[in-house]
This record gives C-alpha cells, sequence and structure tokens, in this order.
C-alpha cells in the first residue's frame, strides 16, 4: 500500500499562493487533460489511471505535505478554505480550467468544494466515494479508519479484504529496507490530509452543493464502510442533475475492488 | 536528590478480564463498568493518599491530565492540586505541587492554563512546578479533536501565550493562529519570578529532548516501558545531546518517574503487589491502542521512519496487555522488594543515568487504599531517606525547584495552629 506514480510521468512543479508554496504535480497520458485528486493516503497510481491515461492527459497533484521533497509544505496550508484556493490557482496555473476532473474520497471532497466555489472550473466531475458530508444518523468512520490498527485496515476499505486484489493493494515490497519510507510517508499523507478531515470531515460542504453546475457523475460502492453508501443519495439529492451509480458488493475503492465496472461508468459518462 | 510522589487515579474495580476485552482509553464504556459507589471511592484514596505523601515527607506531589480514560481519572489536573496546593499551605507542608500537566496541544483554551497555573502558585506561596506536556496523541487527537498535524503548532503557540500572558507588564491583543483575544491581563499572575520552573514529559525522541536542553528546563521520562531497556537508550541520548549543546551534566535537569512497591522482604512484596501491579500495566497503558500514541500527523514523518526502524524506545509497550509481573520486575517497569532491595535497584539507576528527581508511584490499578498506604509509610521511613543525599558530593544548585519553598512560612500555617 504505497503512493507510486506513472512510467514515463513527468513531474511539473507549479507555484501558487503569491509564490509561498510549491505543488508537485504528476502529468501521465496522453489526449485532452484531465485533473485527478487523490484520496487520503496520498497519490497512487494505479491501473485505473493507467486506462484513464489511454484517453487523457492526467494531471495529478499532490497535497502539499504528501511529496517527499517537503513533507512540512502542509504547515503552509492553514485552512480548507486556503486550500481551494490554491487549488483553483493551480489548476488556471496548468492551463486546464475547463477540463474534467476525477477524484476519489477525500480529493472527491476537494473537487466537489472546488466546483461549488467556482461553477466553471470543471467541465465535469466524477466524484468516487467522495468524502464532506455528515450525516448524525450514518456518520463516517473515517476517524476509525485513521486510528485502525495496520490489520483491521483492509476491512474498513474493501467489501473483500480477503481477495487477491485486497491482498495486492495492501501489499509491501520484498526488501525490507523499503517499507519503514514507504509505511513513514504513507502515515504522514494521512496526517496532513487529517488537517482537513480531523475530527470530523466535514468543512460545511453541503450547504455549498447548490452552486455546482458542472455534470457530475457519483460513485459508491454498496458495501463502503468509510462513506456509506447512503453519502451517494444525499450527494445526488444536493447536486441538481447529478446521476449516482452504486456499485454492488464493492467498498470504498470502487477504481481497485470494481475497477472494470468503474471504468465503464467514468468512460461512458466522460465521453457522453 | 528530589523525590515526589506521583499520583495516578485509576478506576480501581476493573473487571478481571478488562485488558481482554476493553481499551483502557477512549472508547472504554463507563455505564458497563463503573459503580459510582467505587468511582467516588477511587477519587478519594487517590487525594488521600497524595495528601499522605506530602505529610510524609515527600519533597513534592505529581498529578497527570488524561481524559475520557479508566487509569487516570483526571480530565484536568489542576482541580486536585488545588486540594493539594491549599491543604498543604494550611498544614505548613513545603512540597511541590507538581502537575505534569495540563496539555498544551490539547487545551482549546491555552489562557486558562496559565490562569489555572497561576491561581496554583499563588495559593501555594510559589510551590507550583509547571508541566509543559504536549499531550498524548490519543488524548490531544481522539479525545480533544485537534487535527494531529496540528498538535506540535498549538503547543508552541499556546506556550508562547502562556509566557506572555505571565510576562507582560502590559495588557496586549494576541492574534494567533490557534487563540485570538482582544485583551490579556490575567488575574492572578504566579507568585514564582520568572515564572514557576517548567518540568516538559515526553518520550525521549531526539527532536524533544533539543527543544528541552535548548530552553534550559527539565525532560521528565516515564518508566512504563521498561528503563532497562529504554533507560539507556534515552537518558545516553539526552547527556550525549546536552554535552553537545553545551549544558552542564547538573543531575536535576533530569526528573524520572517510577512504579515502586516496597514490603518487609522482596517475598511479601511480590505476594502482596504483584497481582495489582500486573493488572496495573495491563489495564492502562496496556490498554491503548498503539495508534493512540501517534495518530497520523502527530509523529513528524521523519520520527516515524526512525520509529519504525528502530522501536527499541517503546521497550515493552506493544506487550503490555499481557505482561506478567516477572517481565515488570526484570525491565525494571517497576522496582519491587524489601526496603533494601528497592534502595539498591532505585540507587543504581539513579546514579548511572543522573536522575535528580525521581518521581516514585506508589499505587497503582487495583491496589487497595489500606496497600497504597502500607506502600507510602514504608517508602517514606525505610527508602526515601536514603535518597535524599545522593548528589549531595557534587554540589549541584537545583535551579528548577520552586523558589517558594523554603523560601517562607507558607501562608495561612498560622491558621491550621
Amino acid at each position: 500500500m504505497h503512493a507510486e506514480v506513472a512510467e514515463g510521468a513527468r513531474e511539473e512543479v507549479v507555484s501558487v499562493w503569491n509564490d509561498e508554496l510549491e505543488i508537485h504535480v504528476q502529468v501521465a497520458g496522453s489526449g485532452p487533460p484531465l485533473l485527478f485528486l487523490h484520496s487520503a493516503g496520498g497519490l497512487r497510481w494505479g491501473e485505473f489511471l493507467d486506462r484513464l491515461g489511454e484517453h487523457y492527459t492526467i494531471h495529478a497533484p499532490q497535497l502539499p505535505g504528501t511529496h517527499p521533497s517537503d513533507p512540512h509544505a502542509i504547515h503552509k496550508v492553514d485552512t480548507f478554505a486556503d486550500l481551494l484556493l490554491m487549488y483553483e490557482e493551480l489548476v488556471r496555473a496548468l492551463g486546464i480550467a475547463g477540463a474534467p476532473v476525477v477524484a476519489e474520497s477525500f480529493g472527491g471532497m476537494i473537487a466537489v468544494d472546488l466546483a461549488a466555489h467556482f461553477p466553471a472550473l470543471f467541465s465535469k466531475l466524477v466524484l468516487l466515494a467522495p468524502a464532506g458530508l455528515w450525516l448524525d444518523d450514518h456518520p463516517p468512520t473515517v476517524f476509525e479508519l485513521t486510528a485502525a490498527a495496520p490489520e483491521e485496515v483492509p476491512g474498513y476499505l474493501f467489501a473483500n479484504p480477503d481477495s487477491d486484489i485486497a491482498k495486492a493493494f495492501f501489499a509491501l515490497p520484498d526488501d525490507p529496507e523499503l517499507i519503514p519510507g514507504i509505511v513513514a510517508a504513507l502515515v504522514w499523507a494521512q496526517g496532513c490530509s487529517g488537517k482537513f478531515l480531523w475530527p470530523i470531515p466535514d468543512q460545511g460542504t453541503a450547504k455549498r452543493l447548490h452552486r455546482v453546475t458542472a455534470p457530475t457523475l457519483i460513485i459508491f460502492g454498496s458495501e463502503d464502510r468509510v462513506m456509506p453508501a447512503i453519502y451517494g443519495e444525499e450527494y445526488a439529492r444536493r447536486i441538481a442533475g447529478s446521476r449516482l451509480e452504486v456499485i454492488e458488493g464493492c467498498g470504498h475503492i470502487p477504481q481497485v475492488e470494481e475497477l472494470d465496472r468503474t471504468f465503464e461508468l467514468v468512460m461512458s459518462f466522460l465521453e457522453a | 536528590m528530589k523525590v515526589l510522589y506521583s499520583g495516578q487515579a485509576p478506576y480501581r474495580y476493573l473487571p478481571e478480564d478488562f485488558a481482554q476485552r476493553y481499551d483502557s482509553v477512549v472508547t472504554t464504556p463507563y455505564l458497563d463498568l463503573v459503580e459510582p459507589a467505587n468511582m467516588q471511592e477511587s477519587l478519594h484514596s487517590y487525594v488521600e493518599e497524595l495528601l499522605l505523601a506530602a505529610r510524609s515527607g515527600f519533597d513534592g506531589v505529581m498529578v497527570t491530565e488524561h481524559s475520557q480514560t479508566s487509569y487516570d481519572l483526571s480530565p484536568n489536573p489542576n482541580l486536585v492540586a488545588a486540594i493539594l496546593a491549599h491543604t498543604t499551605a494550611v498544614e505548613g507542608i513545603d512540597a511541590a505541587i507538581t502537575v505534569l500537566g495540563r496539555s498544551l496541544g490539547k487545551s482549546r483554551e491555552p489562557l486558562r492554563i496559565a490562569e489555572e497555573y497561576a491561581v496554583l502558585d499563588t495559593l501555594s506561596g510559589g510551590r507550583l512546578i509547571a508541566g509543559l506536556p504536549v499531550g498524548l496523541s490519543y488524548d490531544a487527537n481522539q479525545n480533544g479533536g485537534i487535527p494531529p498535524i496540528e498538535t506540535r503548532a498549538r503547543y508552541r503557540e499556546g506556550r508562547a501565550l502562556l509566557e506572555k500572558a505571565w510576562s507582560a507588564t502590559e495588557p496586549f491583543a494576541w492574534n494567533g493562529k490557534y487563540s485570538r483575544y482582544p485583551i490579556v491581563n490575567i488575574w492572578p499572575r504566579p507568585m514564582q519570578q520568572p515564572h514557576p520552573p517548567f518540568w516538559i514529559p515526553g518520550s525521549g525522541s531526539p527532536g524533544t529532548l533539543a527543544e528541552i536542553l535548548g530552553h534550559d528546563e527539565v525532560f521528565t521520562y516515564l518508566s512504563h516501558f521498561g528503563p532497562k531497556l529504554t533507560g539507556p537508550r534515552i537518558f545516553n541520548r539526552f547527556w550525549d545531546m546536552a554535552e553537545e549543546m553545551g549544558r552542564d551534566r547538573n543531575p536535576y535537569r533530569l526528573a524520572f518517574m517510577q512504579v515502586v512497591c516496597v514490603g518487609e522482604t522482596d517475598a511479601e512484596a511480590e505476594h502482596l503487589y504483584g497481582e495489582h501491579l500486573q493488572r496495573h500495566f495491563r489495564n492502562s497503558f496496556g490498554s491503548v491502542p498503539m495508534s493512540g500514541f501517534s495518530l497520523p500527523g502527530y509523529t513528524d514523518i521523519r520520527g516515524v521512519e526512525a520509529i519504525l526502524r528502530d522501536h527499541g524506545d517503546m521497550g515493552i509497550a506493544g506487550r503490555l496487555r499481557e505482561i506478567t509481573f516477572r517481565e515488570l520486575a526484570d525491565t525494571r517497569a517497576a522496582i519491587v522488594g524489601g526496603p533494601e532491595t528497592v534502595r539498591e535497584q532505585i540507587i543504581e539507576f539513579v546514579k548511572e543515568f543522573r536522575i535528580g528527581n525521581l518521581l516514585v508511584m506508589l499505587h497503582g490499578g487495583s491496589m487497595p487504599h489500606e496497600l497504597a498506604r502500607y506502600n507510602i509509610g514504608l517508602f517514606a521511613t525505610e527508602v526515601l531517606p536514603h535518597l535524599r543525599g545522593i548528589w549531595d558530593d557534587e554540589g549541584w544548585e537545583h535551579r528548577w525547584w520552586p523558589t517558594g519553598i523554603g523560601a517562607r512560612t507558607p501562608a495561612g500555617s498560622a491558621a491550621a495552629v
């Protein structure tokens, strides 16, 4: 379970926030531009992005603090509101305003709130199990997941934690020398995201969702233990004209656990 | 050497199988486990034992802060510290009131800490030792809801505010990242000037030690993880760093908390305390989930990697939930025996690591009040007198000891006569 970038990806370093912050962006693939926003665990380039990169040039920024060159960049981001403004500057600086965005979990929370603040920023939104809403009767388990013992994590993220797909997702390299650095980076990425997710993963996004005008596809797994699928209904209810797809028997990472189905849904929505 | 009594307030009536069934913090189900009368008794006994220690000649009494915790019923240690400050003042007992302490990384109201400490220092006539802990991760982040990655930044800002609130000669405005006040002008101010001594509890990471030595303050280390294993690493690191940073080898720079159980003989001590000790370690720190010591973001990325490469500083932490009495004794997580054994083991350790302040925990877990009284009494008469002079021949000045002690007749002593 570790951050990887695409083979042959190039890294762009974009200066934002009056040149006080550098954001590292992995760029890979070919075709029209597409923004990808990663989850709380940091950027991880899996097969979903490889496939998407056959059709789009993917721009995947790394949350400040999660790039190895500057773990303390996160301390330059005081609030979620500032983070949104930084990302808006980033999208403009990359020259990809008006492109579609695909975003997973924590990234989904950023993407949808960017679209609420700046309705013209994206042509389309694809939200994969997005965080950002809170229902008292169905509390998300972001807090529990973050505090969970390592052996409990697969059960939070996957409907079938014993599957080969889940095992491959959490596999660590054979070389034991590499493991501490990889685990530390993953833990730190959670810490950086936690700045906006902890203790309650709700930054008031719900009250701004009526401002989202871009066509929106929301995908949830029916067995998502982190953000229960009822949040799909809640997002769909609050974003006018949006479409919800719930994938049966799937957990919190549909683009990994049900890759084919998810990719098909995403592509048909983006190409339509 | 200064010898202080270290208090902790566990609920004393946890079930036998507690450690197998529950965590000791955050999620521990109160209504299932607690009988209110037993809770009252647990708290009363805790306070009584602190007062007994103060009356028995200890140089100080110490309390700590833990919220939503079954092993230390002390969401705000200043509540009990106020009892201690007043009672000792009235009774003319010149003991240090040691709060180790209110957590500045957790608090959303650091100015309240500055005010409370100032009340305690004044109430006690300048006998406060002001602990400035960052706060344990589970307490600051899970109980307190502070994003882990903000914990240290909040600590630093809160501490800067506390120090300014104590030293400013004029009211001032505070426009911080975490606290904002239009006018700060606290009443009372501490009696000790420029401020009560700062003691900093920590787990001994190089970053923490550098900060403590840089500020020229007291590093306070707790023994729960087995000092036979962790002590050589952490204390040697401390003194090596002190040398590198040009600090002297004054043993009063170090405070060390140690669980101690004294009997008439080694056999009696093991018989009387063994079971309680085992339960104490299993049910308190042993039942804190490992993640609770460092939620993601609480420890810097380099620190996380360092711990993953070498977890020697954690000692027996990972085994505490099933720890046996034998292992506790072998690793010196607890020093248990007749007076001679206890004296020998303490003196060996104190001398080897140059410890100038010893905080002894003489109660733990399910230990009944009468047994705790027995332990306190034996320690005070059979052990304590042999420890006081350990550093006298080196002639160090204790620059981190409350100036109100020995300086004047404690206020209110006349009332007790």
